[in-house]
């Protein structure tokens, strides 16, 4: 896909705790993925170092705040900002999430499931439409973790998220730790969705780890908590929808209990070394 | 089939222990302890970014003290926007009528620097005036002074400077100040500095932050106080990087 | 003291201040330097601003002490601040 251009390879997300460290060493990775909120304020030290971090690496702009999922319009203020920070850092890849986190005046800071309808389509179509135009390209758009079922819910999540990308043209960010979490937590079978996944639309992978706890009848529940390296079992699947698919820019997050740069690049090494085997095999 | 709207999801997130109909499992049936999960992150969440913007407040009060502080914070104010780092705004307002932390007069005097420090931190970038700017004034007693983007004061009457200070230790030692503090709280470059200004000066900044010319400041600032020195004071906020641009009378 | 009066003398204390910080250093050195204006307090945070955004859950359980039973007890109870100690009474 020629609208999204960040290299077929590992990245991570970018931390302020980690800013010395990638302008000390410019460490050999593919790009580094920033939440947008989080440069959203007018200037100081995260636009002092995204710039210089952004001449060395290209930048994968994803958003956690535009609630696209919304029942409400986009808000529109913020879809100006994120058209400006597009504007300036010229990301390779700008993402949102199949998720909503506004309502009203209120931002509830988690990203919320939605329930999957026909209604709920139609409308993700269109706010996926307006950001588009408003920024001027593509996005991807991201398959969440969920921890309920809706019972109004009529469309499978992957023919929901298929239907937004053909109806709209959006590229879709395949979350391999959210397929393992959402599948544990609604019984499903995480290689079965891979393997219905529309692979072809997939333009980044995304990488996390989760914790575990069990929901009141004693099930066992996963959580996607970002605040670890991934885990074995998403490592696996990974390997296996890389192996269905072929590689693609792969991003490790981790977000919580945030770790020292070393530790960080070593996970993204991981997902390199998964990425340069399988485009060795493709060679040959 | 119950259709779960987004205001009766929204209002279950920080309401009581409820849940919004029309939630299911795979086995068919609603578990309060999945949507509690939802309700889990929001709360964590914004406790976070408060923990994480008011560090100094929180080890002052401790944790567990600094959570139920919280909580009631949350319970009133929820935030506006997705920009986090400006969640908690009205903190300091909040301690100041939050009857538990009525023993600790100064706290809310340190969640107002702090508060002040992440602002200044997401500050748009602006020119810095130097101290050899100061000569190209024409007619100096009518210029006004145009504050950095970045720059603030904060008007203490307890030494919360002096606290927040001791609080970056690893050891807090007892601390022996007392009285007001005025703070400058400033980004000219890349960090930013907090600065507690002299007592004799105070009163000139904060007149020359709200507008007045330096002839009108300094004749305040002279006749409160026999140790304000004003060309001390006036290079000496400049050379602080308080100040963006001189404005020259009749250029606006 | 009249209006032209305070003027010079304004002048004047200007003057010896500018001239007693000669050094034309460019203004991003003079910030830097150790000061002897203002006390110049260090922040030791000074790379990270707040806890930020994140697009992930958490397994953390929030525990909520009702906030009329909790007890400041941080670095408050050896602080002496304004003559006296910040210990607190329960509310």
């Amino acid at each position: 896909m020629s609208d999204f251009t960040l290299p077929i390879r590992a990245g991570v997300g970018l931390k302020p705790e980690h800013y010395g460290d990638i302008i000390e060493t410019k460490p050999d990775i593919g790009f580094f993925e920033v939440h947008a909120e989080n440069y959203m304020g007018a200037g100081g030290p995260p636009h002092r170092y995204l710039e210089r971090i952004s001449e060395l690496y290209p930048i994968s702009l994803h958003g956690v705040g535009l609630s696209i999922g919304a029942e409400g319009p986009l808000d529109t203020a913020h879809l100006a900002r994120l058209k400006h920070l597009n504007e300036r850092y010229r990301p390779a890849s700008f993402s949102e999430h199949l998720a909503w986190s506004t309502h009203e005046s209120a931002f509830l800071s988690d990203l919320l499931p939605l329930p999957y309808t026909l209604a709920t389509l139609h409308r993700v179509a269109e706010h996926v439409d307006e950001v588009q135009q408003a920024l001027g390209r593509k996005m991807l758009l991201e398959n969440p973790s969920t921890y309920v079922l809706f019972e109004e819910s009529t469309i499978d999540e992957i023919d929901f998220l298929e239907a937004v990308a053909a109806r709209t043209g959006c590229g879709l960010l395949l979350d391999v730790n959210n397929v393992m979490v959402s599948a544990v937590n609604h019984h499903l079978d995480p290689y079965a969705y891979i393997d219905r996944f529309p692979l072809h639309r997939v333009g980044e992978i995304h990488l996390a780890g989760y914790d575990e706890a069990f929901d009141g009848a004693g099930e066992r529940l996963l959580i996607d908590a970002h605040g670890s390296a991934v885990l074995d079992d998403v490592l696996k699947l990974y390997r296996h929808t890389i192996a269905r698919g072929g590689p693609r820019p792969t991003l490790v997050e981790w977000d919580n209990n945030i770790p020292d740069w070393q530790t960080l690049f070593a996970e993204a090494l991981k997902a390199d070394g998964v990425l340069a085997r399988a485009s060795a095999r493709k060679v040959a | 089939m119950v259709a779960t709207s987004q205001a009766q999801f929204a209002a279950a997130l920080f309401g009581p222990e409820t849940m919004p109909l029309g939630l299911t499992t795979a086995r068919g049936e609603a578990d309060q302890s999945r949507f509690a999960v939802y309700r889990n992150n929001v709360s964590v969440a914004l406790i976070k970014a408060l923990e994480g913007r008011f560090p100094v407040t929180r080890r002052i009060v401790g944790d567990v003290f600094f959570r139920a502080m919280a909580h009631a914070f949350i319970a009133e104010n929820k935030p506006k926007s997705p920009l986090i780092f400006e969640y908690g705004d009205a903190l300091p307002s909040f301690i100041e009528n939050f009857e538990p932390a009525a023993g600790l007069s100064y706290l809310a005097d340190v969640a107002r620097l702090e508060a002040g420090w992440t602002d200044a931190y997401h500050a748009a970038e602006g020119p810095v005036l130097a101290a050899s700017d100061l000569g190209a004034m024409r007619q100096p007693m009518q210029c006004r002074f145009i504050a950095h983007p970045s720059a603030m004061l904060v008007k203490c009457s307890h030494p919360a400077g002096t606290i927040w200070a001791a609080n970056q230790l690893a050891e807090v030692s007892p601390i022996a100040a007392s009285g007001a503090e005025t703070i400058l709280i400033v980004r000219p470059f890349a960090d930013v500095h907090v600065h507690i200004l002299p007592v004799q000066d105070a009163l000139f900044a904060e007149r020359l932050f709200t507008g007045f010319n330096l002839g009108d400041a300094g004749q305040e600032a002279l006749s409160r106080n026999d140790h304000f020195d004003f060309g001390t004071a006036l290079v000496g906020l400049v050379a602080l990087g308080a100040f963006a641009a001189i404005e020259e009378k009749g250029t606006t | 003291m009249n209006r032209n009066t305070l003027a010079l003398a304004l002048a004047g204390s200007l003057a010896t201040a500018l001239a007693a910080s000669a050094a034309p250093l460019p203004a991003e050195k003079m910030v830097g330097m150790e000061k002897c204006y203002g006390i110049a307090l260090k922040g030791q945070n000074d790379c990270a601003a707040g806890a930020g955004t994140s697009c992930a859950g958490t397994s953390e359980m929030d525990y909520n002490t009702k906030a009329w039973k909790a007890v400041p007890a941080g670095t408050c109870t050896t602080m002496n601040v304004d003559g006296h100690k910040g210990t607190l009474e329960p509310m």
